[in-house]
């Protein structure tokens, strides 16, 4: 592995100053940074380990919005009765991510930098159209979260840089919103496809929002925009249904990898952000009465 | 009358799990040196090369750095293999496989060695490799290999097979393909050599044979047998894998070089590289049957992947073929095995030998035919299946132990009701399956299989086993204190097995095929008699009582007048005269030359089956494909339990094994790398396992066996993939005739 | 790369070690503390649990922590177990239910147990399988480990 200076700031200005050392990038939890670094593909001259800023590790509501510290652990957010009340996927997608003593240690910021196209946090955080704060010793700015992922591994994030947390609007009136999961196996499973919906309904039962997130079938976790849209305004039903699965099999653009074939994945997508919108309505009709 | 056994069939704590549980067994890689240097191995980046040049000037230069060893500085052979020598302890002139040993770097740190690597610069010329044993199997591919690239070409027939297929009303044909899988042992490969003050060397090593091991290392190093002293370290698994010397042979070396200590460990990515896994194969089986069931014909055309160096390949080719009838009676067979070379990594001894891929085909095919011919697949089985004097194709004549097929059957057709009786989940295909199962016991006819253990009954009264064979993990050395225990008519407590080690214990020769209880076992029950036998001379001297008026019964001699003297009394006054009471005991397995066929090479056949049968039930979500494994019984006949949590735990471990083959485990290549983690190679979890789970153990008694006892580390994964492929056929129609069964195969996504 | 000084607590005691940063828990316990009951199965990346360690109450990859992240931390391995020279009931229970067969995986687990029956007294089998799915084993097909975990839970609430 290679060397480097270690550094471990306890405050968020420690933080910055400590990451605004030219080749310095941020730890976590260590559970991608870690193997990673022993393959080689992951290189840092200076690691900054900022697990000891205890302020980034909150999971607040805020009133408008729910804020999520980037330094929450997975199983912090599994255990929060809050994330389960605004937001089930996401209590979901960090249940299913490794197993617990990957859960005790990754955190939701270190999973939204590694920006895997398969991560599971992220899907819930997209259909909530999440904003992150970032900060560094020059500032900060807010960038959304669909904006910040770039590509397998790439992220907007500057050099000096690192994610403060993650905020999202609630869903309000009758909604739902529901993660599902294809793993290889049951145990410690990377997520061949996943997907992740969100629905609003109004007084009539008719879809007022209807929010996508797919998984593991293009660089990034997407939203699926057109399948979206082809919901909006429409009452529920089994051919609505289909036939936003169909439109999302045109918006994915998945490979064949050592997990999964690209054939496989446009089919299990397709019948995942079905079953994720039919789970996401009954959620949302529950949720009205 | 039959004795009510003290200690036989019970479920005795093994005496090592309490170090194990508190962290302080000594695996090879903890155990502490004096002066310990580092070694680590440069490996082929290449799956297939020429080795144009070897400058090792610039790692010689950096800090730490004892010595370089390439081809050249080896003294000794240079070549080793368990059957056939062919695979260079490091590589010279050629590279065969991705990770082939090329340099062994010897430094003071881990840390200083691996920089050191870094600047060895070998220049390569590739060459394009070959991965398809079908192809290599042409003659027109490049051999890689001086005597070509078929290894074993194995030819076994009986019957007129034209005549049987036309007898045949149903003739079907598939062709199986197995992946190639690791054993997966929770230890990587380590050794541990020191250089002693006498230019002796000892070698702790994590293996199933270390008596070949020392023989090996004598041979590289050129050094006396004698002079080489191997200690078996407790073993973090095995499973086949482990019937390897390559790395304690490179450990040694590095000893030899700087004449001090040298450990080497392999991390996981090498040893998926480095050491032996399940030979992949493509099997095209062709079966005929009657109208009634009654198989008339088979015809199989097989190759087997052995990697780029022979390893027990030729023995696997063997086994494979032998099973290929699996536990049924079949008139007319025709085989052509192939063993072939490819620039993969090494095929060896993993776990089943050569059964789990040959029982896929038969198991499989078995189902289908029933299918066709309209039949119960139970019903066809009772057909065909093997009684006791039956001759199998081999001109082998199976004994009365086949009795315990139609009792596994019986208890097929039960658990199956039951199992069919469930209700799917919600949105879910539900299917039941099974499979049934024969693995041979033994090396094999002609092979020498002598297994020596040793008895010293100490001055405390303890008696200290003497294991010619190390016990892997799977609890060899806890059957056979039960076995010497209830022998000697004494508490298990009271006995206890010593470490391996070539300067004193005997030799039980290597742990594997299924047989080393049995072997051990028929020693120590011996090896018990004799030491009563000398317990009562030595007694007789000491009470001036004649033999024969003496009698040994549950650690006591009686005396005429019927009073007993604890036996330790007598053991600890011969101490006093440097008296070691102590017996030691061969025993061969058995091939009775009147029934045991000569007409076919080494190493076949085998002669004594273990048999078995396992009943799946898998939910199918029917979009997905996803498979879950839901309610699972295996049914297997050990002959008689020695260790009960040692047979169940045999039985539940190799089904978790078997069930990784059937679902997750392949070990594929990629471009310019294979598989080689477990991020990316997936082995079961404990969320993976079926929740209800049912061991069923039958004890048909084996007449040669200690107490009847049979074999059981390998039948366990044997059934298993076809019992969850005929299970996932049965709840969605598809047959998948490709391991492992993913949802992409299911679904026809992939091929 | 400038080598730091960590103390933390280990297994109840202060220790203070000296490494390079690039350094994980899992080999400082091995290599320089003499302590090697915590096992390298995985190659360090987090796949098999058998590293496994207790930090600050909670199961965690050793092989995943760079030593400097353990400064002031409470760390248990195996060897912390066994107090006053006694096993601690889950190595009993694993030991008699006979959950150890190479014995291997047997730290991770009994640790990863630990944790588990530390929060959830009495798991579900759900739970438990839950709770040792990221510890690897090739010998026992977890059967038995599961039945240790019931076994050590019923003991603890029958005292």
């Amino acid at each position: 592995m290679q060397g480097f200076d270690y550094l471990r700031p306890e405050t968020i200005s420690e933080l910055k100053k400590d990451l605004s050392n030219p080749g310095a990038r941020v730890l976590a939890g260590g559970t991608d940074i870690v193997p990673k670094m022993r393959q080689g593909v992951f290189s840092a001259s200076i690691l900054v380990d900022a697990s000891r800023v205890i302020s980034l590790d909150f999971i607040e509501d805020q009133g408008k919005e729910v804020v999520i510290g980037a330094l929450t652990t997975h199983q912090k957010l599994t255990d929060s009765a809050l994330i389960k009340n605004v937001n089930p996927a996401l209590t979901a997608a960090a249940e299913s991510v490794g197993c617990i003593q990957t859960r005790c240690r990754g955190t939701l910021g270190g999973n939204i930098a590694n920006a895997s196209p398969a991560a599971d946090t992220i899907p819930p955080l997209l259909i909530y159209d999440a904003d992150l704060l970032l900060q560094s010793l020059e500032g900060e700015r807010i960038l959304p979260l669909e904006s910040f992922l770039k590509g397998p591994g790439e992220t907007a994030l500057k050099p000096g840089e690192f994610i403060h947390s993650v905020s999202f609007s609630p869903l309000l009136g009758s909604w739902g919103s529901v993660f599902l999961k294809i793993g290889k196996r049951s145990g410690m499973a990377i997520s061949v496809v996943n997907g992740t919906a969100a629905i609003v309904l109004d007084d009539e039962g008719m879809i007022t929002n209807a929010r996508i997130a797919l998984g593991a079938v293009a660089p990034t976790v997407i939203r699926c925009r057109e399948t979206e849209k082809s919901l909006i305004g429409k009452e529920p039903s089994p051919e609505l249904f289909n036939n936003a699965s169909e439109i999302c099999r045109e918006e994915i653009t998945p490979i064949t990898d050592i997990r999964s074939t690209e054939e496989y994945r446009i089919h299990s997508a397709a019948v995942i952000a079905r079953r994720a919108l039919e789970q996401a309505v009954d959620q949302a009709r529950e949720r009205k009465n | 009358m039959t004795e009510i056994l003290k200690t036989i069939g019970k479920a005795e704590i093994r005496k090592d799990a309490w170090q194990k549980a508190a962290g302080k067994a000594l695996y090879t890689a903890d155990i502490p040196a004096n002066n310990l240097k580092h070694g680590v191995v440069f490996r082929s980046p290449h799956h297939y090369a020429r080795i144009l040049e070897v400058d090792t000037a610039d790692a010689l230069k950096m800090p730490g750095v004892l010595q370089i060893l390439t081809a050249e500085d080896i003294p000794g052979d240079k070549i080793f293999g368990p059957l056939v020598p062919d695979q260079p302890s490091l590589a010279q002139e050629v590279v065969r496989h991705l990770g082939e040993p090329v340099v062994l770097i010897i430094a003071e740190s881990r840390k200083e060695a691996l920089a050191a690597r870094e600047k060895i610069q070998v220049t390569f010329e590739p060459l394009t490799p070959v991965f398809d044993p079908v192809l290599a199997a042409k003659p027109d591919t490049p051999q890689l290999h001086e005597d070509g690239n078929v290894i074993t070409e194995l030819n076994v027939q009986d019957g007129d097979i034209e005549r049987g297929f036309e007898e045949a009303d149903i003739v079907l044909e598939e062709v199986y393909h197995l992946p190639r899988i690791s054993p997966g042992y929770m230890e990587p490969e380590t050794s541990l050599a020191v250089w002693e003050q006498d230019n002796s060397i000892t070698v702790w090593v994590s293996s199933q044979h270390p008596f070949t091991d020392q023989g090996f290392i004598a041979a590289a190093l050129d050094l006396p047998v004698s002079s080489v002293r191997v200690k078996s370290s407790v073993i973090g698994g095995a499973f086949g894998g482990k019937e390897d010397s390559s790395l304690s042979i490179l450990a040694a070396l590095g000893a030899q070089a700087v004449k001090g200590a040298v450990k080497l460990v392999n991390n996981r990515r090498e040893s998926f590289l480095a050491h032996p896994k399940r030979h992949p194969a493509q099997i095209k089986y062709k079966l005929g049957a009657k109208k009634d069931g009654s198989f008339t014909s088979l015809k199989v055309e097989a190759y087997l992947d052995t990697g780029a160096y022979s390893s027990y390949g030729p023995a696997v080719g063997m086994i494979f073929t032998e099973t290929l009838t699996g536990s049924y009676k079949i008139p007319n067979v025709q085989v052509d095995t192939y063993v072939v070379y490819t620039n993969s990594p090494i095929s060896g001894a993993m776990r089943g030998f050569g059964s789990p891929q040959s029982h896929f085909a038969v198991e499989s095919m078995v189902d289908l035919m029933a299918e066709e011919l309209e039949m119960d697949p139970i019903r066809l089985r009772e057909k065909n299946i093997l009684h006791p004097g039956d001759k199998i194709f081999t001109g082998v004549i199976i004994n009365e132990t086949a009795n315990s097929l139609p009792i596994c059957l019986k208890n097929v057709r039960e658990i199956i009701q039951r199992f069919q009786a469930i209700k799917p989940s919600p949105g879910k295909k539900a299917g039941v399956g099974f499979a049934l199962a024969s693995q041979s016991m033994g090396l094999g006819a002609n092979v020498p299989d002598d297994s020596t253990h040793r008895l010293e009954w100490a001055p405390d009264g303890r008696i200290l086993i003497h294991l010619g064979s190390p016990d892997l993990g799977q609890g060899l050395a806890t059957a056979a204190e039960q076995i010497t225990a209830e022998s000697l008519g004494i508490p298990f407590d009271q006995v206890v097995t010593l470490e391996l080690d070539t300067l004193d214990s005997p030799n039980g020769n290597v742990t594997c095929a299924s047989r080393m209880t049995y072997m051990a076992g028929n020693a120590l029950i011996d090896a018990s008699e004799k030491l009563i036998q000398q317990l009562l001379i030595h007694s007789s001297r000491i009470l001036d009582v004649p033999v024969k008026n003496l009698l040994y019964k549950n650690g006591q001699v009686i005396k005429p007048d019927g009073s007993k003297v604890p036996a330790v009394e007598f053991v600890s006054r011969l101490a006093e005269e440097s008296i070691v009471l102590c017996s030691e005991s061969t025993f061969s397995f058995p091939y009775p030359e009147d029934t045991t066929p000569q007409h076919l090479p080494i190493g076949m056949p085998h002669v004594l089956f273990c048999f078995g049968a396992q009943v799946a039930r898998v939910e199918i979500d029917p979009e997905l494909g996803t498979v879950d494994v839901t309610h699972f019984a295996a049914i297997h006949d050990v002959g008689k339990v020695i260790s009960q949590a040692g047979v169940e735990g045999q039985i539940e471990g190799g089904v978790a094994t078997g069930l990784g083959y059937a679902l997750y485990e392949t070990m594929l290549q990629k471009g310019d790398r294979w598989v080689d983690s477990f991020t990316e190679y997936l082995l079961p979890t404990a969320k993976d396992l079926p929740h209800h789970y049912e061991n069923i153990i039958l004890e048909v008694p084996e007449a040669s066996g200690p107490y009847g006892a049979k074999g059981i580390g390998e039948i366990t994964l044997v059934p298993t993939a076809p019992a969850i492929a005929n299970a996932v056929y049965d709840a969605v129609g598809v047959r998948v005739t490709k391991l492992p069964i993913t949802p992409e195969r299911i679904l026809g996504f992939a091929d | 790369m400038k080598p730091i000084e960590v103390i933390f607590t280990l297994n109840g005691k202060d220790t203070r070690v000296s490494s390079d940063p690039n350094r994980t828990l899992l080999e400082v316990l091995r290599n320089d503390l003499g302590l090697t009951g915590t096992k390298d199965a995985c190659g360090g990346e987090g796949e098999c649990g058998a590293c496994t360690v207790i930090l600050n109450g909670k199961p965690v990859n050793s092989c995943l922590l760079f030593i400097g992240q353990v400064m002031g931390q409470n760390i248990t391995t195996i060897e912390g177990l066994s107090e006053k020279g006694d096993y601690h009931p889950i190595q009993k229970a694993f030991v008699e239910a006979g959950a150890v067969q190479c014995g291997y995986c047997t730290p991770g687990a009994v640790l990863a147990s630990k944790a588990l029956l530390d929060n959830n007294p009495r798991p579900s089998d759900q739970e438990i399988s839950d709770g040792l799915s990221g510890n690897l084993c090739r010998c026992t097909g977890y059967k038995k480990m599961m039945d240790a975990i019931h076994l050590a839970a019923e003991r603890h609430s029958n005292d």
